[in-house]
């Protein structure tokens, strides 16, 4: 019970006298856990929406449709109850390919005849409002939401207004754009939405000749069987006639679409945030090994055993990152349902990271902790316990060249140079660093400056919703580089000034002045900055080149070229806060504490 | 009974040319109550004696017993619970753990050799009160002064009733007032019987030791039992003020 008190007291009381490193390391690591979840919970993503919408709304396992509303569709429709493998089938629905007019304007619908009291097969889900009845229509979910479409609202189907009663998902189509599915011609068509009419408020537009199709519901006695059903269905099925057929495969497929170009955004920008996040974690740990080693000493010298050091150090940094694990898995649970649901016609209550994601996210969080944990753990156990109570940090590394060239130059650069060129190895990952976030940028500008691919439908334009999809994902992903690129540079600035801390005091006493000390160390951050920021234009237009759009500009913006300036004018900015503060910090006072 | 006995300990550093002997062949034997002083100037090996003596160091030969217990050759776990039971450390530089509190510092030893928190508690309240901190119990270390957080430090020495507390320059960072009052301490302790060894370059604080030992390159060169010492200070400093 003692020790575990003790544990506890020397947990909370290193978070609570240095909080700062500790909520750095929270949000790398969060920021790492939520790409990860979120990169691992995409494949197979939409499918599982479809899969939890289909068992909500008893979708169909087959949707038949015919194109016209004649007597020989029907009869070829109603025919399919005797294919081999089929359980049941629903009557026989009307679909009107026509526009609906809002206040907006215009636009494409596919128009279905519904029942007042839907069938076993396809029972829509109501989600706000509630189902059709003579004179009032209920919108698809996703179709509603492009056209901010709301319960109350009206729109005008074949020159008559309905008001909307209720808003409402199915399985038994694609989402919207592609609810029309066959087409009034029996093609495949898309960049339309679902709207349900009271049968007999559609016998209007049959009269009035508007395009139309007829369509039946299957289930199939095995529900998995539907390459056998197809197979069987295109030798049987009469070739005069012609009917096309949707499997609920086909249909989970159709809405996955959504994803494809956001894939390659999620998991390249995962790679290149996963980089930045362990960047930020690696420059932490290093930045705390010298402060827990002293730590490590002062507990074995009241007689803590080395394993209860290592219990101590490890509880530490294990509480923080299954706290990280845990926020990371909260976002990618709240972000995941609005980047895997395609218009949002689909349920999105599975929608977060599953189990298997989430034990593998915890998994890496904990092996970043141990990891963490275990340098400072090691060397203070191989250390004489006396040794471990200098405060001494790492010895420096020391790139003769680089310190004699900063011999030639003026203060602060020959302060920064030196920085540099005692921690060459963080020099180099700051660089690499600020590459990514300048090769994010490059592409972000360079879709920018892309023309917005916008859908006309008949006066009102309805944005594309993949192409906005993929806009917000990166736009998401280059926020969340910039995020993690602002707290590197104060970790990078802060552990540089931490371990400097002395020799920028011996300057001081040699006359520098606290203005180039700062000066000094946040050279240290941007020399290596720039060949960053030079660098990452290249391989930004190299990545859009790799993975952008066809129609993506050939030749770079002019906006590109304010890409170094501008991240060296933040990194400048971000560098000075620290560096300020350390600089103001008395001589006297730290080197009485480094020789204590 | 000797509760410290040292034979032919030595620690040596670098090799041939570069070849540092900081402790070279010392015997010593510190009865149990005695309070003893080792002396000389900086460099002479003095600290690294205490640390060999207190297992924060490994010699590179010789013996050293504790109770009459070998500890040269005791692992990390074993040194660990030595430190943990039998000795207590005041450091020159304190060397409290800054985050937590006052009392929870006193607490630590207690808490680290299996004591419930019950009577960590109570120990670090009797310790406290004994060197006048009780009323500081909940302030963390930085908050205090030189000599508060020596005495902090020589309370958490005593959490576990150790043999003998060794003290590394503990009145090296204090100015004479914050001297005299750990000095008070110290001879509180003398008088409860305590072990003490303390390692000082400072003449007037080893002269209230019951036993002096001067070093020099390593060796002893002189070991002076102070006889007529009264442990009294008061006198003392007025002569050195």
């Amino acid at each position: 019970m003692g020790r575990v008190l003790l544990v506890f007291r020397l947990v909370l009381g290193d978070l609570r006298r240095h909080p700062g490193p500790a909520v750095l390391l929270v949000l790398s690591t969060l920021v790492a856990t939520a790409v990860l979840s979120l990169g691992m919970s995409l494949p197979g993503a939409t499918e599982r929406l479809y899969l939890q919408t289909r068992a909500a709304t008893a979708g169909p396992d087959v949707v038949a449709i015919a194109p016209g509303l004649s007597r020989a569709a029907d009869t070829a429709l109603t025919s399919l109850e005797n294919v081999p493998g089929v359980a049941a089938r629903s009557r026989t629905y009307r679909t009107f390919f026509t526009t609906i007019t809002t206040d907006r304007g215009a636009v494409r619908a596919a128009v279905f005849g519904a029942d007042a009291k839907p069938g076993p097969i396809d029972r829509p889900l109501v989600t706000s409002g509630v189902w059709v009845r003579p004179g009032g229509a209920v919108v698809e979910r996703g179709f509603a939401d492009a056209l901010r479409l709301r319960v109350g609202d009206h729109v005008t189907i074949g020159g008559r207004s309905f008001p909307i009663v209720g808003v409402a998902v199915t399985a038994a189509r694609p989402v919207y754009p592609w609810a029309t599915m066959g087409g009034p011609d029996g093609g495949p068509s898309d960049r339309s939405g679902l709207v349900w009419l009271h049968e007999r408020d559609t016998r209007a537009l049959a009269e009035a000749d508007v395009p139309a199709a007829s369509l039946v519901y299957l289930r199939l006695r095995d529900p998995a069987a539907t390459a056998a059903f197809r197979a069987v269905y295109h030798e049987a099925h009469d070739p005069a006639i012609r009917v096309n057929s949707f499997t609920w495969p086909v249909i989970a497929f159709q809405d996955s679409v959504y994803l494809r170009d956001g894939q390659p955004i999620l998991i390249v920008g995962g790679w290149l945030l996963s980089f930045l996040a362990v960047a930020g974690l690696s420059t932490l740990a290093a930045g705390r090994v010298a402060g827990q080693t002293h730590r490590a000493g002062l507990l074995r010298v009241v007689g803590a055993t080395p394993g209860l050091i290592a219990v101590v150090l490890l509880t530490e940094y294990l509480a923080l990152a299954l706290l990280a694990d845990a926020a990371g898995l909260a976002v990618t649970r709240l972000v995941a349902p609005l980047v895997v649901n395609p218009s949002g016609s689909l349920l999105t209550t599975d929608a977060g990271p599953s189990g298997p994601v989430a034990a593998m996210t915890t998994v890496a969080a904990v092996g970043v902790a141990i990891l963490t944990a275990v340098a400072p753990a090691v060397r203070a156990l191989r250390t004489d316990a006396v040794a471990t109570l200098s405060p001494a940090a790492r010895r420096p590394d020391h790139l003769v060249l680089l310190s004699r060239l900063a011999g030639l130059l003026p203060v602060p650069l020959l302060l920064g140079l030196r920085l540099v060129a005692r921690r060459p190895g963080r020099a180099l990952l700051h660089a690499a660093g600020t590459a990514t976030t300048a090769l994010g940028l490059t592409v972000l500008l360079m879709v920018e400056a892309q023309p917005d691919q916008g859908w006309d439908f008949g006066g009102v334009t309805v944005a594309d919703l993949m192409d906005d999809r993929s806009r917000l994902l990166l736009l998401g992903v280059i926020a969340a580089m910039v995020a993690l690129a602002v707290v590197n540079t104060l970790t990078m600035t802060w552990t540089t000034a931490k371990e400097s801390r002395a020799t920028m005091a011996v300057a001081r006493t040699l006359g520098a002045t606290p203005g180039q000390v700062a000066a000094g160390l946040a050279t240290a951050q941007l020399l290596p900055a720039l060949p960053g920021a030079l660098a990452g234009i290249p391989l930004g237009l190299f990545a859009q080149w790799l993975f952008g759009h066809q129609n993506a500009p050939q030749s770079a913006t002019p906006s590109l070229w304010l890409v170094p300036p501008a991240l060296l004018l933040v990194t400048a900015v971000l560098a000075a806060v620290p560096a300020r503060v350390s600089a103001r910090r008395s001589v006297a006072e730290t080197l009485r504490a480094e020789t204590a | 009974m000797n509760v410290l006995q040292v034979r032919d300990l030595a620690k040596r550093h670098g090799q041939k040319h570069s070849l540092v002997r900081a402790v070279d062949g010392v015997d010593l034997d510190v009865p149990a109550g005695q309070m003893l002083a080792v002396m000389g100037p900086s460099g002479c090996g003095k600290s690294t004696l205490l640390h060999l003596m207190g297992g924060l160091e490994r010699p590179t030969g010789g013996r050293i017993w504790l109770a009459g217990e070998r500890i040269d050759t005791a692992g990390e776990r074993a040194l660990a619970r030595l430190r943990r039971r039998s000795v207590g450390f005041v450091f020159q530089s304190f060397h409290l753990v800054e985050e937590l509190t006052v009392a929870e510092n006193v607490e630590l030893p207690v808490l680290l050799a299996g004591g419930s928190p019950r009577a960590a508690k109570r120990r670090a309240r009797h310790l406290l009160d004994q060197v006048g901190l009780a009323d500081r119990a909940r302030r963390l270390p930085w908050k205090l002064s030189g000599g508060e957080r020596q005495r902090v430090a020589v309370a958490r020495a005593l959490a576990n009733e150790p043999l003998v507390v060794l003290a590394d320059e503990p009145t090296g960072n204090l100015d004479t007032a914050a001297t005299d009052e750990v000095l008070r301490l110290f001879a509180d302790l003398r008088a409860m019987g305590q072990t003490l060894v303390m390692v000082t370059h400072d003449a007037r604080v080893a002269a209230t030791a019951d036993r002096l030992v001067s070093m020099r390159d390593g060796v002893f060169v002189e070991d002076t039992w102070l006889a007529g010492h009264t442990g009294q200070f008061d006198g003392l400093f007025a002569m050195g003020d």
